[in-house]
């Protein structure tokens, strides 16, 4: 329980208020989206890097584990402080610091909204490329260490190709400035290492990104179709057409429906499934290459093609993929977020796959996905009050993943192995894949104190010994 | 080492094949780095094959380096020992190509142009552009990251490549990445390796995604009597909504240089900036209109790139520095990269630096991302080492004031052993030395090459 002599030494780094130990505020850090709990010894509210280096090293000396936490929207686990120890809440680190369009460059707390940053860029003529769906609540700390994507990620890649440096707190409670605003540091990329790497090897403070010029002009379409298969084939087409929307995102009906009934954006209720495209760039193309891409969705099978007519009906084309997961909420109690990927012809069998995984479990699976990336997002409905249920959803979802990995796909593409997928990673990478990645988190973290109990399986060797 | 030498010799024929192992002066020589020979050279055929010569290498302690297309053997420190030079020419197949995917894999020695030829059949192609392509191969574009104009609109190697195959240090194979383009299964290993030099293990296998071949090519090259003018038109692009391939800056010494190959005049004293444009008919005839325009007045003089001409103009400015300088064995190479904004001020100086010293100054800017290209070369007067030596210096503080870097690219072994070609390492050298201790714990991988002396 709450180590006393712990607590008091977290207060006299961050003052009284910024330390929470009693026991409704631990159960209220004890989960986030995923489905287990762990409750912590104590959450620190931290403001500075120089606060948290002295919480991380306060842990060290009572060789207590901690958990950054950003806006706790990860799907797989990443916030719930499996071993207890202490929860570093970023929140308040949430300073945009700097906004260097010269450079090109924007330096930020982590503890920002990805959606702010976009807001503040905005009015400047700037952009932050990578835009997770969940952007209004998940913090660019967060972005960082799940390296997400978003569905704007097909043309302009995910997060770890727009950050360029991080200040960090290693693990020992050291702090160092990886990369900068320049290009190519010399030495090893401990930049791209860090991204990605679930807050087990450290704490970010701060990070610089790369901004670029909103695009001249964008064009977003909406392709209806009768059946699913159909929609994937379209987007084979477009691509084999030698064009790079920025956005190919599909929803299918259950999901439809769902939105539907939640937020009205107009969406046809007895269609198999839409396509979400949006191109962007120079304005100059922009209605020929609609075009094309309503004839090549036409010639696929599309019943209906529409096209946004001004920002209005753009936003709310895009409020609904948006909203669709709060939105799939009103169909069950819970659900399962499957995030596997797979190279993108092998779509429509997959989708028909994971409906007869759906048949087999006696599960509902509606499908939200970045169709372009080939990232699935098979959402498997439940009740978390029925423990047999809670049985089958896990079986059908490492089903599911087992598929995608049969094709030549993977385990996850934007939501990060924590908790949820530790036994999943002997799926695509071999012992000694596991091995060199133990390693590196050595490297990093000698004394296991960040994040433990995350991303690796029980070696082998365990294994065998039990 | 030298009295086992005979013994790992017998151990690696064993593995390839008598005919593939060499030895003896006269046929290791040419695989010298900054005049280190290497005792032994030996190309293996497989991944496997690989992992076992650097099994053994490793077993009897003796330093290995990895040799893809030689283009950028220059890079690092000059090496205290070389025992064996592992050549991968041998290993250059195509192992999956899957067009409709727009992703292939492929073995490190296959050379980038041969590739690029490969994916240009179907109309793909790999948005990378280093100069030497078509000596190149894919392990060498990886480990040493290189990268060439395209990097203003596309990125470089760590934007492109999915996964790869690595034969760590003491002869382990590893898979890192995928084939798929979203990808956190675990740790982006990827980034581990990529820029590493070969420090942490040898890349046997890579897979990138890809693009659809542009519909079209076009160019725009303008030559401005003023640096300001250059700048000022280099900021207005920047500014703009224009989305140009990439966008170089060539000092007056590369503008005479590359003139006959362009086929125009050089105004004596004249710098360039060059745009490469690609996409649909329409957004490149638009963006050949705004760039002439943009040149002009801005007070340049516009040297049009059409279509037909554009992708052999390129070719030459690609390859400008490394045709002026390859076989001199006095020649500088830096690479200077700041902050995009201070691109003008580090290219100023870059100039100064020749005319202190005496040399030649040939200076060719990636203008959009903060990336200079400097080449050095020896002018008619014999400068004092001392003097070159303080001027690299005093430059590479000034990039370093600039929250930038300066890299050593090439340099004659004797210069490099006064000046870092890497310059100090930064905050997070702790981390790099335990990583490279945690890999190579003998430091046999390329020893004594990379940052900071790992
Ligand atoms: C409705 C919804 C839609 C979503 N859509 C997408 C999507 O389109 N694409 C996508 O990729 N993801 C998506 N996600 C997943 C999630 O939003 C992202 O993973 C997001 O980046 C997490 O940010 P966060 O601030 O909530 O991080 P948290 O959940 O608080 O933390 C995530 C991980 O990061 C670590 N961490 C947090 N802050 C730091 C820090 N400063 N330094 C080091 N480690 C830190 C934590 O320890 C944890 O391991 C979605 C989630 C929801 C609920």
């Amino acid at each position: 329980m709450a180590n006393k002599a712990l607590v008091l030494e977290l207060r006299q780094i961050v003052g009284r208020a910024n330390v929470l130990d009693n026991m409704v505020n631990l159960q209220l850090y004890q989960y986030d989206a995923y489905l287990e709990e762990h409750r912590p010894d104590a959450v620190v509210f931290v403001h500075s890097t120089e606060e948290v280096a002295q919480v991380v090293q306060a842990c060290n000396r009572h060789g207590l584990p901690f958990v950054p936490r950003g806006g706790g929207t990860n799907l797989s686990g990443g916030t719930i402080p499996f071993e207890g120890g202490v929860v570093i809440e970023m929140i308040h680190m949430n300073q945009l610091l700097e906004v260097d369009c010269s450079n090109l460059r924007a330096r930020v707390q982590p503890g920002l909204f990805n959606l702010e940053l976009g807001n503040a860029l905005a009015p400047l003529g700037y952009q932050f490329l990578p835009d997770p769906a969940s952007q209004k609540a998940a913090t660019l700390g967060g972005n960082v260490a799940e390296n997400s994507g978003g569905p704007h990620c097909f043309k302009y890649g995910v997060t770890t190709n727009h950050v360029l440096g991080l200040t960090v707190v290693l693990p020992d409670g050291q702090v160092v400035k990886l990369g900068g605003k320049a290009a190519d540091p010399p030495g090893y990329d401990l930049t791209g290492l860090f991204v990605g790497s679930e807050g087990t090897f450290g704490i970010c403070t701060e990070v610089v990104v790369k901004i670029v010029r909103l695009a001249e002009g964008v064009k977003t379409l909406l392709a209806i179709y009768d059946s699913i298969e159909a929609g994937s084939e379209s987007v084979s087409a477009i691509v084999a057409a030698g064009m790079v929307p920025a956005t190919l995102e599909m929803m299918d009906q259950l999901v439809i429906q769902a939105v539907e009934a939640s937020l009205h954006c107009g969406l046809p209720l007895d269609c198999a499934t839409v396509l979400l495209i949006e191109v962007d760039g120079l304005k100059d193309d922009l209605e020929l290459q609609a075009k094309a891409i309503e004839d090549l969705c036409m010639a696929h099978g599309a019943r209906e093609v529409r096209v946004a007519k001004d920002d209005a009906e753009r936003a709310l084309l895009w409020a609904g993929r948006r909203g669709a997961f709060g939105a799939v909420a009103r169909l069950a109690p819970s659900f399962l977020v499957c995030d596997g990927t797979v190279p993108r012809t092998t779509l429509p069998q997959v989708l028909r796959k994971v409906a007869e995984v759906g048949r087999k479990y006696d599960l509902r699976i509606p499908n939200v996905f970045h169709a372009g990336d080939g990232n699935l997002h098979p959402l498997i409905l439940f009740d978390w009050r029925d423990a047999d249920q809670k049985a089958r959803v896990l079986k059908a979802g490492m089903e599911i993943l087992e598929l995608c990995v049969a094709v030549g796909g993977t385990i996850s593409g934007e939501h990060g192995v924590g908790l949820e997928k530790m036994e999943a990673m002997r799926l695509v990478l071999s012992e000694a894949d596991l091995r060199s990645q133990r390693r590196v988190k050595q490297v990093f973290d000698p004394r296991n104190l960040a994040n433990p109990g995350k991303i690796f399986p029980v070696p082998e060797e365990v294994l065998c010994a039990r | 080492m030298h009295a086992d030498l005979g013994i790992l010799r017998g151990q690696l024929e064993a593995i390839v094949g008598g005919a593939q192992v060499a030895a003896g002066i006269d046929q290791t020589a040419l695989f010298a780095v900054d005049g280190v020979i290497p005792e032994l050279v030996v190309r293996p055929g497989t991944q496997e094959e690989v992992a076992q010569v650097v099994a053994t290498c490793y077993a009897a302690g003796a330093a290995m380096l990895p040799w893809g297309g030689g283009t950028a053997m220059g890079l690092g420190n000059p090496p205290p020992r070389v025992e064996v030079m592992i050549h991968l020419d041998r290993l250059d197949r195509i192992v999956e190509w899957d067009p409709a995917n727009l992703c292939v894999t492929a073995e490190a020695g296959l050379r980038l142009g041969a590739l690029q030829e490969i994916l240009a059949r179907d109309k793909a192609i790999l948005p990378l552009d280093p100069p030497a392509s078509h000596r190149l191969t894919l392990g060498g574009l990886v480990a040493a990251n290189q990268s060439g104009p395209g990097r203003l609109l596309y990125g470089t190697v760590r934007d492109w490549l999915l996964g790869m195959r690595v034969v760590l240090p003491d002869g382990e194979r590893i898979h890192c990445g995928g084939r798929v383009i979203k990808n956190v299964s675990g740790y982006d290993m990827n980034k581990l390796f990529i820029r590493s030099l070969g420090t942490l293990g040898i890349v046997t296998e890579v897979t990138f995604k890809l693009l659809p071949m542009p519909t079209v090519r076009a160019g725009v090259m303008g030559l401005f009597p003023e640096l300001t003018q250059a700048w000022t038109a280099v900021k207005q692009a920047l500014e703009s909504f224009l989305l140009p391939e990439a966008l170089d800056f060539l000092n007056p010494a590369a503008v005479t240089l590359l003139a006959p190959a362009l086929g125009f005049q050089a105004t004596a004293g004249s710098c360039g900036l060059a745009v490469a444009l690609a996409g649909s008919p329409e957004t490149v005839e638009r963006q050949v209109h705004d760039f002439t325009a943009l040149f002009r007045d801005g007070g340049g003089t516009v040297i049009p790139l059409p279509t037909e001409r554009t992708s052999q103009a390129w070719e030459a400015i690609r390859n400008l520095l490394e045709r002026a300088s390859a076989s001199n064995p006095a020649r500088i190479l830096c690479k200077i990269a700041v902050p995009i904004g201070r691109t003008g001020d580090l290219v100023a100086a870059a100039g100064r630096v020749g005319q202190n010293c005496g040399l030649q100054a040939t200076v060719v800017a990636h203008a959009g991302s903060g990336v200079i290209w400097a080449l050095y070369l020896p002018g008619s007067e014999v400068v004092p080492e001392e003097r070159v030596v303080q001027a690299l210096e005093g430059l590479r503080g000034k990039a370093v004031v600039a929250e930038g870097t300066l890299v050593l690219q090439n340099a004659p072994p004797a210069l490099k052993r006064r000046v870092d070609a890497w310059g100090a390492p930064g905050d997070g050298f702790d981390v790099m030395r335990r990583l490279k201790l945690e890999f190579d714990p003998r430091g046999l991988c390329n020893p004594g090459r990379f940052v900071g002396g790992i």
